[in-house]
Parts: structure tokens; sequence; C-alpha cells
């Protein structure tokens, strides 16, 4: 007996799904797509500049790995299936424009040059990173191999690199946007699924789970050895993440300076500074201090010493090279870095914590540091117990 | 040496210095004393150094009224606050920190500085002999 089936659908040949991103591709591209959240999300504040740092080197990591799978990849992640050239990426561009799509199962000649961009871009944004790090904070691999200055100034093609980064990943996000509605396939789900349809021409990729085992690990591993600190940090020994060496301390500044106030440390202002204090030590913020000679000639001489100009801290260079040689702010909070960096602060900020109390925030401030994530805003007044 | 004799030999050298550090501070403020009657000042009391320790002086400048209890509490055994900066100031009371009446220099230093800022003037050899007197009765 004959029995009649229907006909097959022609496009249900044609939409078999097969896989065309691997495990290991997936995986770096969403673990890229968080990292660059978080580096927008951190950049510029200095209490979550550990955060920024890590994802940072994870951003490394990840494009380094994704550089290697290039070559040892499966099909669709190897650079040679998709080595097309600009001019093929323009017509490409034009027949798009013309209504006229060109389907690709793997990245489109377009898109490749965003690929490519990307990677570069990602790169040179980790390594402008890190040495802005060792310079602009004196922190990391590269601390005391750059100058201020040269951080400062590889900290702008860093913010430039990363807003063009930014302005790729626009294109990118539009070019998929364009893609998906000219192929009738949503490619964000491609990318997390790792299936496209497929009329059968070619063959699937492997999903290659050992390989994205192996960078998971890695990542893991970096998370905890990088954040662990975290872990055992107790309430009156906050973990600090950065660290630099103590600057120096003097019995008499401590004793003189410690008695009345936090010692502020002579590194945040300029000699001049100090040394205008210490001639109005009898009108010293409504108060006469009435110090004998012997201890105002020990405090000039640390002062001058220690002061600003000597550039021992991030702040200390920053607040030597932006106040005007015509200016003698007798206070921190006078200078125009200061105020810069605490705009963001509103009043209700410092209800609890007085603006010449930095020992309110900074947990370092005894120690005269003043470093990245050693911050906690709205943290109760000074303390005996205080980190130094 | 034995961990027994060495614990008793520890002991016994805390409780000498414990016998004996009280009189090298007594002896700081009996120094003062002595230099405050040479000045004028005589039959020093803790009542006359209680009442000025809470006697409230209006400031010329700012028209608030000051005292020394303003930062140092009432209860010289507990710690007190920096009216203008916050900075916890340790306890004055002699019982509770021995730190304090040890040195005749810093006693002169933060009497002077302290007098001003409170009075807007220097106190008398007899307003220190008092204080003195009571501090360290505390």
């Amino acid at each position: 007996m004959h029995v009649a089936y229907p006909p097959e659908d022609p496009a249900q040949i044609a939409r078999r799904p097969i896989r065309v991103w691997d495990l290991p591709t997936r995986i770096f591209h969403w673990l890229l797509v968080a990292a660059f959240v978080v580096q927008w999300i951190t950049q510029d504040d200095a209490r979550l500049l550990d955060y920024h740092v890590f994802a940072g080197y994870a951003i490394g990591v990840l494009l380094v790995f994704r550089v290697l799978w290039g070559f040892l990849g499966t099909r669709y992640a190897r650079f040679d299936s998709f080595a097309f050239s600009p001019r093929q990426a323009l017509q490409h561009l034009c027949a798009m424009l013309a209504g006229r799509h060109e389907r690709h199962l793997g990245h489109n000649p377009a898109g490749t040059w965003s690929i490519f961009g990307l990677l570069a871009l990602g790169l040179a944004t980790v390594v402008t990173g890190i040495a802005t790090l060792g310079g602009a904070k004196q922190l990391g691999p590269l601390r005391g191999l750059i100058g201020y200055a040269r951080g400062d100034t590889f900290a702008l093609v860093h913010k430039y690199l990363a807003w063009s980064m930014l302005v790729l990943v626009a294109l990118h996000l539009l070019g998929v946007l364009l893609a998906s509605r000219a192929e009738h396939e949503n490619l964000v789900v491609s990318m997390v699924v790792g299936t496209k349809s497929s009329n059968g021409s070619f063959g699937g990729v492997p999903a290659a789970t050992p390989v994205a085992s192996v960078l998971l690990v890695i990542l893991a591993i970096g998370v905890w050895s990088y954040f662990r600190g975290y872990l055992q940090a107790r309430p009156l020994q906050p973990y600090l993440p950065f660290t630099q060496p103590a600057l120096a301390e003097n019995a008499a500044w401590t004793k003189e300076c410690g008695g009345c106030h936090l010692a502020y440390h002579p590194s945040i202002l300029p000699a001049r500074s100090w040394t205008k204090l210490l001639r109005e030590q009898h009108a010293h913020f409504g108060e006469d201090l009435d110090l004998e000679d012997e201890s105002v000639r020990r405090l000039q001489g640390f002062a001058a010493m220690q002061s600003a100009e000597a550039h021992r801290t991030t702040l200390a260079w920053k607040v030597d090279s932006t106040t005007p040689s015509s200016a003698t702010p007798l206070r921190v909070t006078d200078t125009g870095y200061w105020k810069h960096r605490h705009a963001d602060l509103s009043d209700a900020d410092w209800t609890r914590t007085k603006r010449f109390a930095c020992d309110g925030c900074h947990l370092d401030a005894a120690a005269g540091t003043f470093l990245p994530g050693a911050i906690q805003v709205g943290m109760q007044t000074a303390s005996p117990e205080k980190v130094r | 040496m034995t961990p027994v004799r060495k614990a008793l030999v520890t002991l016994f050298a805390a409780l000498s210095w414990a016998l004996i550090a009280p009189r090298a501070h007594a002896g700081v403020v009996d120094d003062l004393l002595k230099h405050y009657t040479e000045l004028g000042a005589a039959n020093f009391s803790a009542e006359a150094g209680e009442a000025f320790f809470d006697r409230a002086v209006i400031d010329a400048k700012t028209g608030e009224p000051r005292k020394c209890t303003l930062c140092h509490t009432t209860d010289l055994r507990r710690t007190g606050k920096h009216a203008t900066t916050g900075k916890v100031i340790e306890p004055l009371a002699p019982s509770v920190n021995p730190k304090r009446l040890t040195d005749a220099r810093d006693i002169e230093k933060w009497l002077a500085r302290n007098c001003k800022w409170t009075l807007g003037r220097e106190c008398t050899p007899q307003e220190k002999g008092d204080v003195l007197v009571m501090i360290r009765g505390r």
C-alpha cells in the first residue's frame, strides 16, 4: 500500500542547524563582553581600580588566547577561514547597502575587520593600561620603570584607544543587527548556542570542550589569586589591594601634628606651603600652636625633604604639577587636584566625615600613600586602630 | 632559667615598676607645682581645678562658649574628642592612662596651647596648679 508522505519542505532542509562557533570562541566572546562592560563601569574610580586592573589582565589573557585559537582552533575560529582583504570587506559592505547580502557561515568580510580591529585595539588598550598603572600610579609590573609624566601620557592614549574600541563595538553591533535581518537568523543567539542554519554544504565543528575548560580554569585561578585578600579582610583590618613602600616618618612630626589631627604627610603639599604654615604657627586655623623654635626647625627639615616636590606618591606628583607656583595652598582641600578628585561627592557624603579628615575614608591616610582601592566612603571617622 | 623562675622575675619587675612609676610621675607634677609656687601661687586645690575645668568662657571671635570639658569631657577617665578636628583624645586621668603627667615640657605645651584656645589667654600659675592637682587625683 502506498502511503503518501507530504513532500519535504526545502526550507527545512536548508535550515538544518550546525555548530559554527566552538565553545572556547563563545566563552571568549561573552567574557570579553562582560570584562569590557566592567571596564566602562570602573573607569576613573579609584575605589574600583583593582577590579579595573583585574578585568584588564583578564582581557589580555582572553585576547592572547583568541589570537592562539585563531591559528589552532576549529574551522570558523581560525583566521585562515576569514582572511578577507580590506577590498573584499568594502565590496561586502557596498553589496549589503545595495540590498544584496552575501551570506557567510563564519565571519563575513566586513565583520572580519571589526574582529581584527577589536583584537588589535584591545591588546593595545591592555598594554597602555599596564603602562598607565606603572607610571601614573607607580603600581603593577611596570612600577618604577615609567615616570609619572609619561604615565599620564599613557593614560591619555589608553583612553583614546578605549573610546576607539567602543566605536568599533558599536559598528560590530550594527553589523550583527543588519546581517541578522538579512539572513533571517538571530546571530546573537548563534554566538550563545554556537549553531547557525546551514544548507548542508559544510559540516559543523566540534565543541572543543577540553580547551574551553582549560581557559575557564586559568581564569578562575586568576580570580582566586587576585581577589582572595578580600576573604581575609576583617572590619578593623580591611584588605588593601594595592601596596607601596612606606613613606618616611618623623617622630617630631607625628607627635606635634598628630597631637590635634591626622599627621598629614608632608608629601600632600608643596614645601612653600609647609614653610608658611610653620611661620604662621601662632595663628594655625584658629589656634596658637606655641611650638618651640627647635620643634619648628625639626618639622621644617622633615617637610622640606618629603614635600610634594619629591613626588613620592601620585598625590604628591599631582599636587605639585597642577598647583600654580604662585599659589601657596595651606590645605590640601584647597588644591585644584583635591577638588577635581572629590568632585563627584555630594554634601551628604560629607556629613559623617569632614573634608580635612582624610582618614575618614582613606584607610592609608596616616601612611600618606593615598592608594587606590584603600578608600571607603562613609566610613566612621578617625579611630586609633586605623591602618598605618 | 626555668620558665617558672622567669615568670617570677618578670612579675617582680612589673610590681616594682608599678610601685616606682607613679612616684616618678608625682615628681614631675610636684616640680611644676613648686615652680608655680615660686611664681606666687599657693594652696592648690582639686576642687578649684575641677570648677575651673568646667567653667565656660565666651570666645571673643566666634561668640561660642568654650571650656576644657568641651574636648576632655567631664569624666577624665574616658576618651575625649577634639572640638574642631574630631581627633580622639586619650584619657587625661593617670589612673587609666599612665603616660599622662610624665613629661613636664608636654604638660606646659598643652596647658599653654589649650588655655589660649579656651580662655583666649594663658592660664595663671594658680589655675595650672589647681588643674594639675585635680588631674593627678583622677
